[in-house]
């Protein structure tokens, strides 16, 4: 919880390090459970699904590091491809509610932070200001988090043996569903018709680099 | 002009690492702004409290732009309080610059910085780099960019003040920016190929495997990146129905 609560903060708060981005606190969390390679793989997946959406504006974005974490705690709790898939799944779920809890903050801090239209603003409601949503932040991301791990140890303990699919059919379906998000950010890259080039050069570079060794 | 202390200074650079800490649909950057901007302000009004109160209640009205550029709007923003510019050029300065800073870091590094970064960190791990090999290269080589753009961009605005914009369009950063954006469609190739080379034995399912992601490439390219939502819906909804298979089995 402290983990996701933390990782949340750097989302857009606190520095945007990118400590957030899935890729990372999905292998963090994986490292605290024991199984970073677990981390590694569900984070990289989440990754590839977020990777086309950008911050810009106001605009809303799927949450990354609460989702991350709750995702490789369930695929801990529940071995083997279908954990991976549920915690896939929950991972959307929560990004999902991340992005909800952020618009609410951002409108909660609204009526926090001074309106200079309204009245007088003094250099202590701004800094009060600044550090409540900071403290806020950190609430939203633990209590995400929290619920997400409660969420996903449930799940995990009744849905034991349910998962039909194989390791490769489970991880073929995922990458099958991370070629849209790339798809999509071949566009914002440029497009086809002016960077396909290099697209081609590295999947070709990619593809003789991995059957020669 | 007021001449703030190297201790100001590093605290407003410092202190921008907070600038979205209370972002909001109606003001924006301004109160994170507001509040980075405090320690020279605090030397430049010393003894005016009037003065402070005033210069406060300007920085904290509505401003936006990318975040890591909002150091040289911060550093330019100093500057020009410290030669003492009138309130109204620093206000006009503000509302010129957001719109470029905005853009431009969106572009420099939401689109193309971070993309690539994350792409070239995913194939390093998919050619079998550990985890913390996979993490520590992409947080160290993200961060050398993000910092050096921030330290870079606090120091271009407070020696160029309000003509920043001059020393910026000098730089020609979009072709910077469309690089980065060509190293990163070159990573998204090779990514997409490791995935299918790697995992997938050759024969009839590798086939299937690349004719279905072809699919799924051409088909993001339709919807774009507005289609990012019911792509998670969709995922999850098959494997809802897988789940649902497994438990009726």
């Amino acid at each position: 919880t402290l983990l996701g609560a933390l990782l949340a903060l750097d989302g857009t708060a606190f520095g945007q390090f990118m400590v957030s981005r899935p890729l990372v606190a999905g292998t963090l969390a994986g490292w605290a459970l024991g199984d970073a390679a677990l981390g590694l793989l569900l984070g990289g997946i989440l990754e590839l699904y977020f990777i086309p959406v950008f911050p810009v504006g106001g605009g809303e974005f799927p949450e990354g590091a609460p989702p991350a974490v709750v995702a490789v705690a369930t695929a801990w709790a529940l071995p083997g491809p279908g954990g991976v898939a549920l915690g896939v799944f929950l991972g959307f779920v929560w990004s999902r509610l991340g992005s909800a809890s952020i618009v609410g903050l951002r409108r909660l801090n609204g009526s926090l932070a001074p309106d200079p239209a309204q009245g007088p603003v003094s250099p202590g409601r701004v800094a009060g200001a600044q550090l409540a949503g900071l403290g806020l932040d950190l609430l939203r991301g633990g209590v995400l988090t929290l619920l997400g791990l409660l969420v996903g140890g449930w799940l995990a303990g009744h849905l034991v043996g349910v998962w039909p699919l194989t390791w490769g059919l489970t991880l073929g379906l995922l990458v099958l569903g991370a070629s849209v998000p790339a798809g999509a950010l071949v566009v914002a890259l440029g497009g086809w018709k002016r960077r396909g080039g290099l697209f081609g050069l590295g999947l070709a570079m990619a593809v003789l680099g991995s059957l020669l060794l | 002009m007021t001449t703030p202390t190297a201790c100001a200074q590093v605290s407003v650079f410092l202190r921008s690492f907070l600038i979205q800490g209370s972002w909001n649909y109606r003001t924006m950057l301004g109160g994170g702004f507001a509040f980075a901007i405090l320690p020279i302000l605090k030397e430049i009004y010393r003894g005016d409290p009037p003065g402070l109160q005033a210069a406060i209640q300007r920085h904290a009205d509505h401003f936006n732009c990318h975040p890591y550029l909002a150091d040289l709007a911060l550093g330019a923003v100093c500057r020009m309080e410290a030669e003492g510019r009138h309130p109204e050029e620093i206000r006009r300065f503000k509302l010129a610059v957001k719109g470029p800073l905005g853009s431009l870091g969106d572009a420099l590094v939401w689109v193309g910085w971070r993309p690539a970064v994350v792409l070239a960190s995913l194939a390093l791990a998919l050619a079998g780099a550990s985890p913390g090999v996979t993490v520590a290269f992409f947080l160290v080589l993200y961060n050398l960019g993000h910092l050096l753009l921030r330290v870079w961009g606090f120091r271009l605005g407070w020696e160029g003040g309000s003509q920043v914009g001059d020393a910026l369009r000098s730089l020609a950063l979009p072709r910077q920016a469309g690089r980065i954006a060509g190293a990163g469609m070159f990573l998204l190739g090779a990514v997409v190929g490791l995935v299918l080379a790697r995992d997938i034995t050759p024969g009839p399912w590798a086939v299937l495997a690349w004719c279905l992601a072809a699919v799924g490439l051409g088909l993001g390219r339709q919807v774009g990146q507005r289609g990012w939502r019911w792509n998670l819906w969709a995922v999850m909804g098959v494997i809802g129905l897988v789940f649902l298979h497994g438990w009726v089995e």
